[in-house]
């Protein structure tokens, strides 16, 4: 499954490479390498949220830097 | 640069000014106003008003800040796509189709009215007439006619694309494929009305430099040399350090560890009796992929030269935000499907140029530095140059007896080898595959013409001369530069 972080210019401020880092950490740490891919994305049109584009199975997310760890255990390790 | 078409000078336009208020720090206050900037009164300049003109510069501003122009439907995209028609400026040219031209003679042969196997054409006191709707555009009439004066008209984009990626919606507008488009470039190019577009990573980069938390490292493919003129690297390295990047790197150098390990890779595939493609050119990489899935085996596990700068720079610096700097549109597709978590962003030499541009730094006089890669690792921005540096390096080693090696110098050539090579009939160890005709140097988001880049190009191949050497003297075959690390 294809986890799509934006790299656009709203969410560059947001700290979307923090995010990036942070959700590939995660993805080893729950040995999720071989189901879940981390790829970027263009901009989904939801600059206006509170936080990083993050779209994962359909659904689009907005995670944040402090949020990334709970989004990442209740959104795709649950999966 | 000099002989600028209108259409280049628009998109360089646009991406200045989006980058001259990015380096401002105003952007997010002022994108609305670039239009109006850009297109004052009511006169028009380039289409049918100033409202449809000021559109497609709203469109293109959204491209150069990473935005897909509004009308595009993004859920039918892949995320990674780079490519986009901008629909308001598609002017939804004649579909293919065969039309007589002025040149018909109305001659008594009427060669074309024989040739025609559906009856489509009736010769009239005025000249031939082609009946469209029972014309089945075979050509036989085109090919006919003693005077040439029958044409087949095809939509540039549909034409210039390699892969069949272009159709047309019901309103004839231009519409991409992504799951067959390998984001070359080539419609972006091909478009006459510049209707197809790149999107842009230009404005984070920007952020990125304005920030400075971070070191912000540029990495330069090696076709940058004759891109600004005779200028040497080191006043191009000086010129982007000026913009507020902390270092520059040359891909070069990656592609000097790219010939290094690929010559060791050749070697096991000969053995077992296998041939092996290069995997430098993202186009050609996409290609396979998605056009011949069964070759993919034969595809070289080394990642690109960029993504091995990348990660011998993240060896020794490993917190730097790293960006590609090169000529081409499928690198950003690179980054963002595959590197999205290594590589930061991918600009194209149009992006810098802009940039410069938007803070006024002209590319100047600069002491030298040494040259980092050999005249090898830079040869990967010309078609053979893969296939040289990796002969190279199997000559260094003593290996290179009785390789059989083909470049693929464009896409056509690639499509075709790719298809022998399916039926079992390409007798090769070694096949290069660059997908723009000339190299990198050819590539779609040039600032310069190959014809008068190369001549520069060629006169900057003095480095060193041994790829074995600069790589082990280095420390560089200490990166793991294979795919999924």
């Amino acid at each position: 499954m294809d986890l799509l972080v934006c790299v656009g210019s709203s969410c560059h401020l947001q700290n979307s490479r923090e995010v990036i880092k942070r959700l590939k950490e995660l993805i080893e740490e729950y040995h999720l390498n071989d189901s879940v891919e981390l790829k970027g994305s263009f901009c989904m049109g939801h600059c206006a949220d509170a936080g990083v584009c993050v779209k994962y199975a359909d659904e689009i997310y907005s995670v944040r830097p402090e949020t990334v760890e709970e989004f990442f255990k209740t959104t795709v390790a649950k999966a | 640069m000099e002989n600028i078409t209108d259409i280049v000078q628009i998109k360089h336009e646009v991406l200045r000014l989006t980058a001259r208020h990015a380096f401002d720090g105003d952007l997010y206050d002022s994108y609305d106003k670039i239009p109006y900037e850009m297109i004052e009164g009511i006169k028009p300049q380039f289409r049918c008003c100033v409202y449809r003109e000021r559109e497609i510069v709203r469109q293109r501003v959204r491209m150069a800040m990473g935005k897909l122009p509004q009308d595009v439907l993004y859920t039918d995209m892949d995320s990674a796509q780079v490519v986009h028609v901008i629909p308001c400026a598609c002017e939804g040219c004649p579909i293919t189709k065969i039309t007589v031209t002025q040149n018909c003679q109305s001659c008594l042969a009427k060669k074309c009215v024989k040739a025609c196997p559906f009856g489509a054409i009736t010769s009239t006191p005025q000249g031939a007439v082609i009946d469209q709707a029972k014309c089945r555009k075979c050509g036989k009439c085109v090919a006919a006619c003693p005077y040439n004066a029958i044409v087949e008209i095809e939509r540039p984009c549909i034409k210039s694309c390699p892969v069949k990626a272009i159709n047309m919606d019901e309103n004839d507008i231009a519409t991409i494929d992504p799951k067959k488009c390998v984001n070359c470039g080539a419609c972006v190019v091909g478009c006459p009305f510049g209707a197809i577009s790149d999107v842009s990573m230009m404005v984070s980069v920007i952020d990125a430099l304005r920030d400075g938390g971070k070191e912000v490292v540029a990495m330069i493919a090696p076709s940058i040399e004759g891109q600004f003129g005779a200028a040497t690297l080191p006043q191009i390295k000086q010129a982007i350090r000026r913009l507020g990047f902390d270092d520059v790197y040359e891909v070069a150098l990656g592609a000097d560890m790219v010939a290094y390990n690929e010559a060791a890779e050749l070697s096991e595939h000969r053995a077992a009796g296998e041939p092996l493609t290069s995997s430098c050119c993202p186009a050609f990489v996409n290609l396979v992929h998605k056009h011949f899935p069964a070759l993919e085996k034969y595809v070289s596990t080394t990642v690109s030269p960029m993504v091995a700068v990348e990660r011998y720079i993240r060896s020794i610096r490993p917190d730097v935000v790293a960006v590609f700097i090169g000529p081409c549109i499928a690198k950003k597709n690179e980054v963002m499907g595959s590197y999205v978590d290594e590589i930061d962003y991918a600009l194209t030499f149009e992006e810098l140029y802009a940039m410069l541009c938007a803070k006024g730094i002209e590319v100047e006089e600069a002491s030298p530095v040494p040259e980092e890669a050999t005249r090898y690792g830079k040869g990967f921005a010309v078609s053979g140059g893969v296939t040289g540096a990796v002969s190279a390096v199997l000559r260094e080693r003593g290996e290179d007896a009785g390789v059989r090696t083909q470049k693929c110098n464009g896409a056509d050539e690639c499509r075709k080898a790719l298809m022998l090579l399916k039926a079992g009939k390409l007798p090769v160890d070694f096949l290069e595959g660059m997908f723009c005709v000339g190299g990198c140097m050819g590539g779609p988001a040039t600032l310069a013409e190959i014809q008068k880049s190369k001549k520069v190009f060629d006169t900057r191949l003095d480095g060193a001369d041994n790829v074995t050497q600069n790589v082990e003297s280095k420390g560089l075959d200490k990166a793991n530069i294979h795919r999924h690390s």
